[in-house]
C-alpha cells in the first residue's frame, strides 16, 4: 500500500494503538499528524520514528474534546500541508479496564455515561464537524473510528465505555450516509483486548486467557494488529466501503 | 478486417482515391479508408442522384419513406445485426467514447427514427402531412405541395455518434437526393446508414451518397456546393461562413453553428431528499459525449435559499461526475484537448483566489474538474471534455439578463424547479435566444421532432408549389362543362 | 532565507561548474520555501495544488505556475516598488494585460544571461564585434530582452559594436556599411536581435541583390521566432537564407530560446538541421509534461514546457508555458507554441466563444 504523499491525521497517537497505527501508516510514505494531549516526549519520539519508517510526522498537541483546539490542529495541518486525507479518531477517555472492580450497573451514575460519551463521541463529532470542510472542498477522504468489539459481545459489561462505542458506531453509519454522496468515507475498526497499552497494562492474565481461550487465533491482540485494517480503511483498496466496523480481535466476533 | 467509410452508388471503388484515417484514441489503433473523389466523379455523382431522386424518390410516397428508414433503424437497434455489432465495436475505437456510454446513447438516439417517431417530425412541420405526396387544399384557398429538393449537400461535423443522421434522414422525408460529406472525426455511422438503406431498398439506395474530404479543402467542396439545391452545413464560425461565400447565391444555405448551453437549479429542487438525484441528472448531461454536443451543459446556475446549498450542490456534482467515471471513463484526450482543459482550469483557478468561497474540484488526473463561484460572472464556455462552472446566483429570474448578450450562442437550458417557475423561465430564456429548455438528464438526448436551434427540421428544406384559388376559378372557365 | 541569502547562494551556484541533481534539489527547495512565505498568490496557488514546502521532496514538485499567472496575480517576494528593474511580457495575449517580473536586484539576472552567454554563443571568443537588430534598452526600459542584448553587447562586444535599429527601423545603411567592413578585414563578427527583424534583413538583401560573406567564426543570435505556417520548413528556410545571404554557416547560427518570465536562456549548438536541441546551464531544468495533470511524459512524447529557474529566484522559478516541446537526448526540442485543440463537436469551445463574442 502506497500512502506516498497522503496526509493523516490520527488521534492520540503518542501511545499504543494511535501510537502504532501512526507508525504503520509512516512506514508505507504517509505523513502523519501525531496528535497528543500530555506527553509530548512520547509524542516526539513517534514523530522520529515515523520518520525513520520512511515517512514524514510532526506532533500537534490537542485535547479533542475542545473544539477550539481540534480547530487549531486542524489549521495547522492545512497551513503546513495544504489538505487532509485521512482521519483517524482514536483518542479516548482513560478508562480502567478492571473485571474486578469494575461498576455495577446500579453503582453508575449518568456523569460515568456522560463522560465516555464526551470522549469516544463528542471528541469524534468535533473532529468531524472541523474537519469536514476541507474534505467537502476535495469531494473525497476516509474517516476511520476506533470503537471496540465489546459493542457486539459485551464479554466484561463495561456498560458506560461499551455505550459510548456503541454510540460512536451508530453515528459513523449516519455519517456515512450524509458523506457518500460527497465522496467522503466513514468506517470503525472494533478491536478486541489490545495488549500491551497502557489501558490494558492492569489487566489480570486470568481475563486475558480467557479471552485467549475464547478467541478462534487463539491469542489476544497487539496494536500492530489493529494496524492494517485501518490503512486497509483508509486506502483506495476500500474505496466502495462505507459505514462498516471491521472486527480486529482473532474471530471473538464473527459478524 | 478493412474499414471503409464513404457509399458512392455508381462508382466502383477502385476507380476511387482512398485515403487513410489512422485513429489511437481506444487504446488500440485502428485504420478507416476514406474515398477522395476527383471534382469530375463529384458532378456526376451529383447528377445521378438528382436524376435518382427525380425519377424515383419523388414517385415514392411518404409512408413508403417511412418504412424503410424505419427497417434500416430497426436493424441498427438490432444487437444481433451485423450493422449493430459492428457500430459498437467500432465507434468506440474511432471517437474514443466509453463503449457503455456509445451503446446505450446509440439506442436512445435511434429510437427517434422509428416510424412513429418518424410520423412525429412530420408532423411538428407539415399540419396535412400529405402536402408531401400531392397537392392539398389550403386554408387560405387554393392547393398546395411540398417539394424537397433534388439535392441536398450536407456538410456534417463533430464526433458524436449518428448525428449526422439527423439531417440526412430529414432530407429523404421530403424526398430530396442527398450527398453528405463526413467529418474525419466519425465517418463512419453515416455510411453504414446510406448502405443499410441501399441493401432494403436499392432504388432509394441510389438517391444518396456519403463522401468524405480533408476538412478545408476547398476545391472539393466547391465542385459539391455547385451541385447542389440546398446546403445544410454544421460547424464554428468561420467554417460555416466559408461555406455560405462559396454558396451560390441561388442556392439556399442552412446553417448550424456550435451553441452553448447551460443548467439551471430552482431552490425548490435543492432540499436535502432531491439535491442529489438532481446532481446526478446534471452530472449525465455533462458526460454524456463527454460535452461534446451543442446541447451539452458547460455552466449551472443554482439558486440560493434551498436546504442544500449551491456551494454543497457543486459537491455533489463532483462526487457524481467520479462516479461516472468509474460507469463511463471519459475517452482519452489528446494533449491539445488536455491544453484547453488546462488552460480554463487555470482561469478559474487565477479567479478563484480573489475569492473566498470559489474552489476548484478534479478527479484524478483531471478526468473532471468542477469550479464554483459565488461571483456575478459572464457566461463563458467551459473547458469541455467534462468541465463545469457552477455559479451561484440569488435568484434564476436574474440569469436571463446575465445570458442575453450571447443570444447568437444559445441552445438548451436544462431546468429542475416547478411548474410555475418552468413556465416563468421559458418565457425569459426564449425572448433572450435560448430555443430549448429540457428537463435535466435530457439535455443531451433531444425528442423526436425537435427543432434544431429553434428551426423547422423539414419545412426549412421546401418550397412549396402553390395553385391560387384565382387560378382554379380561371380554369373553370375553360372546362368543357362551362354553363 | 533572506533575498540577500538567496542571492548569494545564487550568485555562487551559477559560479560552479555544475550542479548533482541533489545539489540542484536543495537550492530548489530552499528558493521554493523562500518564494511560498514571501509571495502570498504564490502560496494561494500552491495550496490550490496542495502543495506546501514541507511536502516537496523534489523540484518536480513545485507548482509550476502557468505563465498567464502573471497577468492575473503580482508575484513578487519583494515590494514592486523597490525593484531595480521590471520587465513586462509582451501585451499580445487575455486582454492586452501585461504580465509583470519584477527584480529587485539584477545581478542574478545578469550573472546568469552572461555566464550561459560566454559558454554557449561566444564559446571560443573572448570578444567580438557585434550589431544589434533590436531597441535598445533605453528605448524599451520593460524589455528584457533589450536589457539581454545590452548586456551581450556591454560585455561582449568590441568597440565599434553598435544597435543597427534607429527610430525608423533598421538603419540598412549602418548594416552593409558594417557587414562589408567585417567582409574587407576578415574580423569576425557577430549579428544579434529578433528573429523577425532578420526577416527585414533578408528582405532588405534580397530587394538590393546583395550578398555578403562573413570572415570564419562570424556568427548569429536570434531569438523569438516568427508566425509561420508549417514552422519546420519555415526555420530551414530561414537559416538557409542566413547561410546563403550572409555567408555564416547554419551551424553558426544559434537561436536562443527565453521570455521574460525566467531569468534564464536556452541555447541549441546552431542550426544545422531544424528544429535543434536547445538546452540551458545547471541552474535551470526544464520537463515536458502533460499540461493537466502536470505529469511529466515519457521521453519522445510531445507535450507542454515546464522549466525550474532558480535564477528568476524573486517571481517564481517554477513555471508551465505554452510552448509545445519533446525531450531528447541533452536537451528538449521546442515545437513552437502549443495550439489547442481543433473543436471536434458541436459544443463551443471558449476560445471560438471569446472571438464570437467579441465580434
Amino acid at each position: 500500500m502506497n500512502f506516498d504523499g497522503k496526509i493523516i491525521v490520527v488521534t492520540g497517537s503518542s501511545r499504543g494503538i494511535g501510537a502504532a497505527i501512526a507508525k504503520a501508516f509512516a512506514s508505507e510514505g504517509a505523513t502523519v499528524i501525531v496528535n497528543y494531549v500530555q506527553n509530548a516526549s512520547a509524542a516526539n519520539g513517534i514523530v522520529t520514528a515515523c520518520k525513520e519508517a520512511g515517512g514524514d510526522a510532526i506532533a500537534i498537541q490537542a485535547d479533542v474534546t475542545s473544539g477550539e483546539q481540534i480547530q487549531a490542529l486542524v489549521d495547522q495541518t492545512l497551513m503546513d500541508f495544504a489538505k487532509i486525507d485521512v482521519v483517524v479518531n482514536n483518542a479516548f477517555k482513560p478508562y480502567t479496564f478492571d473485571p474486578d472492580n469494575r461498576k455495577q450497573f446500579a453503582d453508575l451514575d449518568w456523569q460515568d455515561y456522560q463522560g465516555q460519551l464526551d470522549g469516544a463521541l463528542f471528541s469524534t463529532y468535533t473532529m468531524c464537524q472541523t474537519v469536514l470542510p476541507a474534505l467537502k472542498k476535495r469531494t473525497q477522504g476516509s474517516i476511520i473510528n476506533i470503537a471496540s468489539d465489546l459493542v457486539a459481545r459485551p464479554t466484561i459489561p463495561y456498560h458506560d465505555y461499551t455505550t459510548a462505542k456503541s454510540a460512536l458506531i451508530g453515528f459513523s453509519r449516519n455519517l456515512a450516509a450524509e458523506l457518500g454522496p460527497l465522496g467522503i468515507r466513514v468506517n470503525c475498526v472494533a478491536p478486541g483486548l489490545v495488549y500491551p497499552t497502557d489501558a490494558s497494562r492492569q489487566t489480570k492474565e486470568r481475563i486475558k486467557e480467557m479471552i485467549i481461550a475464547q478467541t478462534p487465533m487463539r491469542r489476544i491482540a497487539s496494536p500492530e494488529d489493529v494496524t492494517g485494517p485501518v490503512m486497509f480503511l483508509a486506502s483506495d483498496w476500500s474505496r466502495f466501503m462505507t459505514g462498516q466496523t471491521l472486527y480486529v480481535d482473532g474471530g471473538l466476533v464473527m459478524k | 478486417m478493412e474499414l471503409k467509410a464513404g457509399y458512392l452508388p455508381g462508382i466502383k471503388a477502385d476507380n476511387v482515391d482512398w485515403q487513410t484515417l489512422t485513429y489511437d484514441r481506444g487504446g488500440q489503433a485502428i485504420d478507416v479508408s476514406v474515398p477522395l473523389l476527383s471534382e469530375e466523379q463529384m458532378k456526376d455523382l451529383s447528377a445521378r442522384i438528382k436524376e435518382a431522386s427525380q425519377q424515383y424518390l419523388k414517385s415514392l410516397t411518404v409512408s413508403d419513406i417511412t418504412a424503410t428508414i424505419d427497417a434500416a433503424v430497426a436493424r441498427l437497434l438490432d444487437r444481433k445485426d451485423t450493422y449493430r455489432q459492428q457500430s459498437e465495436e467500432y465507434l468506440p475505437l474511432i471517437t474514443g467514447y466509453d463503449a457503455e456510454m456509445i451503446r446505450l446513447g446509440l439506442t436512445g438516439y435511434l429510437k427517434n427514427f422509428r416510424q412513429p417517431e418518424l410520423r412525429r417530425f412530420i408532423a411538428e412541420d407539415f399540419m396535412n402531412p400529405k402536402i408531401l405526396d400531392e397537392f392539398q387544399p389550403l386554408p387560405k384557398g387554393g392547393y398546395g405541395k411540398a417539394y424537397g429538393p433534388d439535392l441536398i449537400a450536407h456538410i456534417w461535423a463533430g464526433n458524436v455518434p449518428g448525428l449526422p443522421l439527423w439531417s440526412l434522414i430529414s432530407g429523404l422525408l421530403v424526398k430530396a437526393g442527398n450527398i453528405g460529406k463526413v467529418a474525419s472525426a466519425e465517418p463512419l455511422m453515416a455510411s453504414w446508414f446510406a448502405r443499410l438503406i441501399a441493401e432494403i431498398d436499392p432504388e432509394l439506395g441510389k438517391c444518396l451518397a456519403v463522401v468524405w474530404w480533408k476538412g478545408g479543402d476547398v476545391d472539393q467542396e466547391q465542385a459539391l456546393l455547385n451541385q447542389a439545391d440546398l446546403v445544410v452545413a454544421y460547424g464554428n464560425n468561420d467554417t460555416l461562413q466559408q461555406i455560405r461565400d462559396r454558396t451560390p447565391i441561388t442556392t439556399r444555405c442552412l446553417t448550424y453553428s456550435h451553441k452553448v448551453s447551460f443548467g439551471m437549479i430552482s431552490r425548490a429542487a435543492l432540499d436535502t431528499g432531491k439535491a442529489w438525484e438532481v446532481a446526478h441528472q446534471a452530472a449525465y448531461d455533462i458526460v454524456r459525449y463527454d460535452q461534446q454536443g451543442c446541447y451539452s451543459p458547460h455552466v449551472f446556475f443554482i439558486e440560493q435559499g434551498g436546504a442544500v446549498t449551491p456551494q454543497e450542490f457543486a459537491q455533489f456534482i463532483a462526487n457524481e461526475l467520479d462516479c461516472f467515471e468509474e460507469k463511463f471513463p471519459r475517452r482519452a484526450l489528446t494533449i491539445e484537448e488536455a491544453g484547453d482543459v488546462a488552460a480554463w482550469r487555470q482561469s478559474e483557478e487565477m479567479k478563484s483566489f480573489s475569492e473566498g468561497n470559489a474552489a476548484i474540484m478534479s478527479g484524478a488526473s483531471g478526468a473532471w474538474i468542477v469550479a464554483y463561484s459565488e461571483a456575478e460572472e459572464d457566461l463563458v464556455p467551459s473547458g469541455l471534455n467534462r468541465t463545469a462552472k457552477i455559479i451561484a446566483v440569488n435568484q434564476l429570474d436574474d440569469v436571463p439578463a446575465r445570458i442575453a448578450p450571447y443570444k447568437a450562442f444559445l441552445q438548451t437550458v436544462g431546468i429542475a424547479g416547478p411548474p410555475e417557475e418552468l413556465h416563468r423561465l421559458a418565457g425569459l430564456l426564449g425572448a433572450v435566444g435560448v430555443t430549448r429548455i429540457s428537463a435535466l438528464e435530457h439535455m443531451t438526448s433531444p425528442e423526436a421532432g425537435w427543432h434544431h436551434d429553434g428551426r423547422f427540421n423539414l419545412l426549412d428544406l421546401v418550397t412549396m408549389t402553390e395553385v391560387e384559388r384565382s387560378a382554379e376559378t380561371a380554369a373553370e372557365a375553360y372546362s368543357n362543362y362551362v354553363d | 532565507m533572506t533575498e540577500a541569502q538567496i542571492v548569494e547562494a545564487l550568485l555562487d551556484f551559477i559560479a560552479t561548474d555544475g550542479a548533482s541533481d541533489d545539489e540542484f534539489n536543495a537550492l530548489a527547495l530552499q528558493i521554493f520555501a523562500y518564494q511560498f512565505e514571501n509571495n502570498a498568490p504564490y502560496q494561494r496557488f500552491c495550496r490550490q495544488r496542495e502543495r506546501t514546502p514541507r511536502t516537496a521532496q523534489n523540484w518536480r514538485d513545485i507548482p509550476a505556475v502557468p505563465i498567464n499567472g502573471y497577468k492575473d496575480l503580482t508575484l513578487s517576494c519583494c515590494d514592486p516598488k523597490n525593484a531595480e528593474r521590471t520587465f513586462m511580457t509582451s501585451g499580445t495575449t487575455k486582454d492586452g494585460v501585461r504580465g509583470k517580473c519584477h527584480h529587485p536586484t539584477l545581478s542574478v539576472y545578469d550573472t546568469s544571461m552572461v555566464t550561459a552567454f560566454r559558454q554557449r554563443f561566444m564559446q571560443e571568443h573572448n570578444k567580438l564585434r557585434m550589431g544589434i537588430l533590436f531597441p535598445t534598452e533605453e528605448t524599451m526600459p520593460n524589455s528584457s530582452l533589450a536589457h539581454y542584448l545590452a548586456l551581450a553587447l556591454s560585455e561582449f562586444g568590441t568597440e565599434g559594436s553598435c544597435y543597427l535599429l534607429s527610430e525608423n527601423g533598421l538603419d540598412s545603411d549602418l548594416l552593409f556599411a558594417e557587414l562589408d567592413r567585417a567582409e574587407k578585414t576578415g574580423e569576425p563578427y557577430a549579428l544579434l536581435g529578433a528573429s523577425f527583424s532578420f526577416v527585414h534583413v533578408m528582405d532588405e538583401m534580397e530587394r538590393l541583390g546583395k550578398i555578403v560573406s562573413l570572415p570564419e567564426g562570424s556568427r548569429i543570435l536570434d531569438t523569438g521566432g516568427f508566425k509561420g505556417q508549417s514552422r519546420e520548413l519555415e526555420l530551414n528556410a530561414f537559416y538557409d537564407l542566413l547561410e546563403s545571404r550572409l555567408g555564416v554557416p547554419r551551424k553558426q547560427c544559434i537561436n536562443m530560446y527565453g521570455m521574460t518570465e525566467l531569468s534564464t536562456e536556452f541555447y541549441d549548438w546552431g542550426n544545422p538541421t531544424c528544429p535543434s536541441v536547445k538546452s540551458g546551464p545547471h541552474w535551470i531544468r526544464s520537463q515536458i509534461v502533460n499540461p493537466l495533470t502536470g505529469e511529466e511524459l515519457p521521453k519522445g512524447d510531445k507535450g507542454v514546457l515546464a522549466h525550474c529557474d532558480l535564477a528568476h529566484f524573486n517571481c517564481v522559478s517554477s513555471i508551465l508555458t505554452e510552448d509545445a516541446g519533446i525531450e531528447v537526448d541533452n536537451g528538449f526540442l521546442l515545437l513552437g507554441r502549443a495550439e489547442g485543440a481543433e473543436a471536434k463537436g458541436c459544443s463551443m469551445a471558449v476560445d471560438e466563444f471569446l472571438k464570437a463574442a467579441q465580434g
